[in-house]
């Protein structure tokens, strides 16, 4: 009796997964053959090895630039270290200001009159067109890296946050209020954990278009680290193996980057309170 | 002898009014959801406010939370106009409108929470309601876990335990199963007696009404204005076969019924034009 309780009252985001489980194990068999076929071809010579170099190539050259032996030394660590860097600086720049200018156009019209024209205009330019002007402006450092990350993130978060405080129960507010919560324990207490669900939906997207973004950018404004420049470079050096890294470094970072640090983030979150987030 | 009208009625000698409403209005752009609404609440009475659907109960029980102000007319807590919500009211609405971050314990220590008292101190007081509203073993779990019933326990709770002068109940089982809704109105007759503040219910169940209540209050339907006031008088608690409850809950169905035959007859001939 009591279990068969238990198991309904888990939210429904659980149920679903249950399906997904046996996916895994199939999803993974069909990389792993790809991998091999891959393999497979390069050495027999039914692809041109040059174009597309073999797997484990293409690991061991992950293998010794990650080493002391690399060029210049630790370099593969070196790259995903700064590029996570600026991904996460600007992302965490993108979540705060995002919010904030998100709850104000939610809830003001001053804000809606402003800041609603703007965001129709800019939200539709890609990101990378601001680049070059961004490079005048600061020149060749993080800045501009960082700043390419923040644009391309903030317009998500804004805008789930505008769809969040659009679907807040206003009771939530009254019942606050007859706590006699100030304005400033109302954003705190009440906003920010009732938008939560769609904060992590805007973080999720967000960060999807500023990783690749963020790439893109570290090909044309970074000097020396990060994954789109170690792209960039190796392609000057015709090394078709770092190119290679590079991309399937760039993927693995990506998934663990939505299904581990958003995936945590809402197991902690929105999970255990039982709302579903908006995907 | 001389007569005294303090003895002759006891009850409103002994307190004094704690809300007064004298004519008050309320308008929805051209709507008139409220005309007239004349009303005195006595300190520590339990009223219930009944009326046909859509009379605008609700409205009324938000312009004395504050939420909402009157168009029209007086109304006033301890003597003073109401300016906005706050702390001396605790409202406890039908879809519960629990905090879903937030545990049970929390929900329900917010209020202490946001006045600046120890979290410790918080949890003390919030265990005398905790208990009462028979929450005990719950305070851990999110209110995604509870059903509808112990959902709106928490609700109750957690405005009782801000210690409000006032608790206004929203439909508090409107929202409920009829098994559920009667074992509540059971188990919580006690908790009434125990707060012992001025609580103002907005239902639209007589058997509620005259269950729990000393005197319900009923609405015509909209614009509304007070068309009863009848004193519940039988002792607490109230066992649901006691003969003079059945007077009271006829004698009050008659009222609301000839007011919804009213109402609908209304709506018809508008319906034909």
């Amino acid at each position: 009796m009591s279990t068969i309780d238990l198991a309904s009252a888990k939210p429904p985001s659980e149920a679903r997964a249950i399906p997904l489980l046996p996916n895994i194990g199939a999803r993974s068999g069909v990389i792993v053959a790809l991998l091999v076929l891959w393999e497979l071809a390069a050495r027999l010579g039914w692809i041109n090895a040059f174009l597309f170099p073999a797997p484990s190539n293409i690991a061991a050259t992950i293998w010794t630039q990650s080493g002391p032996d690399g060029n210049p030394p630790y370099a593969m660590p070196m790259h995903v270290l700064r590029s996570m860097i600026r991904l996460l600086a600007g992302i965490a720049l993108a979540v705060v200001i995002g919010t904030v200018l998100g709850v104000l156009i939610g809830m003001t019209r001053w804000a809606r009159t402003l800041f609603q024209p703007l965001i129709s205009i800019f939200m539709p330019v890609p990101t990378l067109a601001w680049t070059p002007v961004l490079l005048l402006l600061t020149g060749i450092d993080d800045r501009t890296t960082i700043i390419v990350v923040f644009i391309a993130a903030v317009f998500e978060v804004i805008y789930t946050i505008v769809a969040g405080i659009e679907m807040m129960n206003v009771k939530l507010f009254w019942v606050a209020r007859s706590m006699g919560a100030s304005r400033l324990q109302i954003f705190l207490r009440v906003i920010i954990p009732a938008i939560f669900p769609y904060l992590i939906t805007g973080m999720r997207l967000g960060t999807g278009y500023a990783w690749r973004a963020l790439i893109a950018a570290e090909m044309l404004a970074a000097s020396s680290l990060g994954l789109g420049f170690m792209i960039y470079d190796a392609s000057e050096y015709m090394s078709t193996n770092v190119i290679y890294a590079g991309i399937i470094l760039i993927a693995v970072l990506g998934y663990l980057l939505e299904n581990v640090l958003i995936g945590r983030l809402e197991a902690s979150t929105t999970e255990k309170w039982g709302i579903q987030s908006e995907r | 002898m001389s007569a005294d009208p303090a003895k002759v009625l006891p009850m409103n000698a002994r307190s004094k009014p704690k809300i007064v409403a004298k004519g008050v209005q309320k308008n929805f752009g051209s709507v008139v959801a409220m005309e007239d609404v004349t009303l005195s609440i006595q300190e520590r009475e339990f009223i219930a406010i009944i009326g046909p659907s859509g009379c605008g109960k609700s409205t009324f029980l938000y312009l004395i939370a504050g939420f909402e102000k009157p168009s029209g007319g007086e109304l006033t807590l301890n003597g003073k106009a109401i300016r906005g919500p706050g702390p001396d009211r605790g409202v406890v609405f039908q879809e519960f409108v629990l905090f879903p971050w937030l545990t049970v314990l929390r929900n329900i220590t917010l209020g202490l929470d946001i006045q600046g008292v120890k979290r410790e101190e918080a949890e003390e007081r919030a265990l005398k309601w905790i208990r009462l509203t028979g929450l005990s073993g719950f305070e851990n779990a999110y209110p995604s876990t509870l059903s509808g019933g112990m959902k709106q326990r928490v609700a109750i709770a957690r405005a009782l335990t801000y210690e409000p002068e006032v608790l206004l109940l929203d439909e508090p089982f409107g929202a409920l199963d009829v098994q559920t809704k009667n074992y509540m109105i059971k188990d919580l007759q006690n908790l009434w007696q125990e707060a012992n503040r001025t609580i103002v219910m907005i239902t639209h169940s007589v058997t509620e009404a005259v269950h729990m209540a000393d005197r319900v209050v009923v609405l015509s339907s909209r614009p509304s204005r007070v068309i009863a006031d009848v004193r519940i008088d039988v002792p607490h608690p109230r066992d649901r076969r006691n003969p003079s409850m059945h007077r009271y809950e006829d004698e009050i169905t008659a009222i609301l019924s000839a007011e919804v035959d009213k109402a609908m007859s209304l709506e018809r001939q508008i319906g034909l034009l």
